[in-house]
């Protein structure tokens, strides 16, 4: 039985190694689960920086970013601004608001933040 | 193979070897036919059925001294068996004349059978010549070098080096493109015509006027000899199935009918004729010779000199001239029996491959004008084959045969329905006698594989089914990516959104460079994705991505935990991709292009990434080149 889980464990990607350990991270919080968002209604969530857009300089500035929570991932845009100080790679952040559909993406625009500057703690 | 020839061209300098080797390349338009007369078509056509006679008499021996075990009866049996392969060339002979007639275009065994029996005895036909082929190679060399070791004794223990040294000095020289040139085939082919002819009459002469004894043996031979087995049904046949490899090589007359001069037909049937008779006679007197002189031979090669040899040797009363001469006219006509089938396999090959039976490299001519890919393989097929079988001809014969009277078969059963569709004048009478020499070949090829199954004629016979289901796979391709690609008429190319996807690792001229090619496309979108480790890389980045007046382009960072970088960028295109429906991926990659000596040090990731994307869909990959001098 043992051998058959450390095989088990051996074979799974990264991604699913990476979910793992971002929702044991993110549990004690008990936000919604970023797999369970239902747009149009007001939620609150958090995740990992998984990706950071620069947008081109034309056009009205916006900062966007992917957040993950090992459940699912959302995009999150904060428009009016390039850049919030203390939103990097790999750090986490908490928010609330509405989101909608776009495409294949469930996107918050502008919601409520909050940095999670060590994670869960 | 084709890997083979083109990593030698891949830089300048492994191309200068190759010119060296295979010289410099000939322009298509030089392809000219030399046509032949007969005295010269006779040894380009003839020499490797005449050289069979080499060890066709010795193949016998082996059967009944070594095998059977029946002593001095061996000899009182090579006349009958002789007679009885003679009265076999002689159909085959007749029947072939036929087809020389009816295809004056050549008519190998592969065309007549396909085109009058259908795809499946075509390719039987096909798989069996080209096996048959292979063994030429193999039996014609170990023939050759046996020839030279009986004369030699001293390089017995070097057997397998020797012939493998000759398959790749043929391979080099057919790769040059050694034409079937009369001034090369004649003087060895005539040279041992003319040897045989004075061993044959000198020995005769010897034998009943001079009364010559019965060469002395001592050791293995002469215990060979004092064995009292009995001349059983099985062993005759046996040693008959063994003697008519003598046919082997009959059908190269009729394979090469517009090489001949004109009138070809007539021309060809005639040189088939003299080629019967030389081989018919010379193979008669070297069994009357034998069963006089009573040379001994055994199948694991400890007797070290052929029958030839041993019958040179006493009649020219020991090993002067004339006992060299022979066994070098004997070494020179085999070698020139294998090279005829580097003629006939690459031909023969291109054939199959035209027809989408095999992979289409074989009908590619290489510089030189030859199916370079045939000769190549052939050669390794060949070496693989004498290296396994230790360079022994014995071991090699129960494998050869089989496919040349499969072949000699379905070639003339494709002859009749040929005649029944055609109807020209006197039809009924060649039906019949390609009718009686299509039963009559089908009957010996049957003979071949029941007693000599054990023996090695359950290799041909499992992988000429074998090779059916190949050719039958590959053609199964070809067809399916043809008709997958035809154009139905009312076609046109989809339209695609395009999506361009540049591959930034760190700001830099390459970086820039890419970036510029990417929006001469004009894509829908263009984004530049790069992979960070460190949370500070994305600040550098960003930076260097305004200083540099890229910022019209929207840079995309993504982390990724476990420091790969393939598997994050694989995701995103993924999830790019599923954003529409009818897209197309463009991932443009810039790549450094440095020498030979350190590009290894480059790229190593890029080609990761290219090597996982070459097999997904709606995907382009595009190097944008950066040449560091």
């Amino acid at each position: 039985m043992g051998l058959k889980n450390m095989m088990k464990a051996a074979n799974k990607g990264i991604r699913e190694l990476d979910a793992e350990r971002l929702v044991d991270k993110f549990i004690d919080l008990n936000l919604t689960p970023l797999g369970e968002v239902v747009v149009r209604t007001k939620v609150k969530v958090c995740g990992e920086v998984k990706r950071m857009t620069m947008k081109p300089r034309s056009g009205i500035p916006s900062m966007e970013i992917v957040i993950n929570d090992g459940t699912g991932q959302v995009t999150v845009i904060f428009s009016g601004r390039r850049h919030i100080a203390g939103i990097e790679h790999g750090g986490c952040i908490a928010v609330e608001g509405v989101a909608y559909q776009e495409r294949n993406n469930t996107v918050f625009l502008n919601p409520v933040y909050t940095l999670l500057p060590h994670g869960a703690e | 193979m084709a890997g083979f020839i083109s990593l030698m061209a891949t830089s300048t300098k492994s191309s200068a070897i190759k010119r060296f080797l295979i010289g410099k390349p000939i322009p298509t338009s030089e392809d000219a036919h030399q046509r032949l007369s007969k005295k010269v078509a006779l040894p380009v056509f003839a020499s490797d059925a005449i050289s069979s006679t080499a060890y066709a008499t010795e193949e016998i021996l082996i059967v009944f001294l070594s095998l059977g075990a029946v002593g001095m009866a061996a000899y009182s049996m090579l006349v009958p068996i002789s007679l009885i392969v003679i009265a076999l060339l002689t159909i085959v002979v007749i029947s072939y004349r036929q087809t020389i007639f009816a295809y004056p275009n050549g008519g190998g065994s592969y065309i007549v059978s396909k085109e009058n029996l259908g795809e499946y005895p075509g390719l039987v036909a096909g798989a069996s010549l080209l096996i048959d082929y292979v063994l030429t190679v193999c039996v014609s060399v170990a023939g050759g070098v046996a020839a030279i070791i009986s004369a030699f004794n001293g390089l017995a223990p070097h057997r397998v080096q020797i012939c493998i040294g000759f398959v790749l000095l043929m391979m080099v020289a057919n790769l040059r493109g050694l034409k079937e040139s009369g001034a090369l085939f004649a003087p060895p082919t005539y040279l041992y015509v003319l040897s045989l002819i004075a061993l044959i009459v000198v020995g005769l002469y010897r034998v009943f006027v001079q009364h010559l004894p019965p060469i002395e043996h001592s050791g293995e031979a002469q215990h060979l000899l004092e064995m009292q087995g009995s001349v059983t049904a099985f062993y005759f046949l046996k040693a008959f199935s063994s003697g008519a490899v003598a046919l082997t090589g009959v059908e190269a007359v009729s394979n090469g009918v517009p090489a001949f001069k004109k009138p070809e037909s007539r021309n060809a049937s005639t040189t088939l004729i003299w080629m019967a008779v030389i081989l018919g006679s010379c193979f008669f007197g070297l069994s009357i010779l034998a069963q006089h002189l009573q040379p001994v031979k055994d199948h694991e090669g400890k007797i070290p000199n052929t029958v030839l040899a041993q019958l040179a040797e006493q009649v020219y009363g020991g090993r002067n001239i004339f006992f060299y001469v022979t066994q070098f006219a004997t070494f020179a006509i085999l070698i020139l029996a294998a090279n005829t089938s580097y003629a006939d396999f690459p031909r023969l090959s291109s054939l199959i491959a035209k027809d989408n039976y095999l992979p289409r490299q074989f009908s590619n001519r290489g510089d030189r004008l030859v199916f370079s890919n045939g000769v190549i393989f052939l050669s390794f097929a060949s070496i693989g084959l004498l290296v396994a079988f230790k360079g022994q001809i014995s071991a090699l014969i129960p494998l050869y045969a089989v496919g040349v009277f499969t072949g000699f078969t379905l070639s003339q059963a494709g002859m009749v329905v040929h005649h029944y569709k055609h109807r020209e004048a006197k039809w009924k009478v060649h039906m019949a006698i390609n009718a009686v020499g299509s039963v009559t070949t089908f009957f010996v090829a049957g003979i071949f594989v029941v007693v000599k199954f054990t023996d090695g004629a359950w290799i041909p016979a499992i992988l000429i089914p074998i090779m059916m289901i190949g050719f039958k796979g590959i053609n199964r391709h070809y067809t399916r990516v043809r008709s997958f690609l035809l154009p139905s008429d009312d076609y046109v190319a989809p339209f695609h959104t395009h999506f361009v996807i540049v591959l930034v690792g760190s700001v830099n001229q390459g970086t820039m460079q890419a970036v510029r090619y990417a929006q001469s496309l004009r894509p829908d979108r263009l984004i530049a994705i790069s992979v960070i480790e460190h949370a500070e890389d994305r600040q550098k980045i960003d930076e260097a991505w305004i200083k540099y007046n890229l910022s019209d382009v929207e840079l995309q960072t993504i982390t990724s935990e476990y420091r790969d970088l393939t598997e994050p960028i694989l995701i995103r295109i993924n999830e790019l991709d599923a954003e529409y429906d009818d897209d197309l991926i463009t991932v443009i990659i810039p790549e450094f292009v440095t020498s030979v000596r350190s590009q290894w040090l480059h790229n190593q990731s890029a080609l990761a990434i290219k090597a996982r994307l070459l097999f997904r869909p709606n995907t382009v990959v595009t190097s944008v080149p950066i040449v560091i001098p």
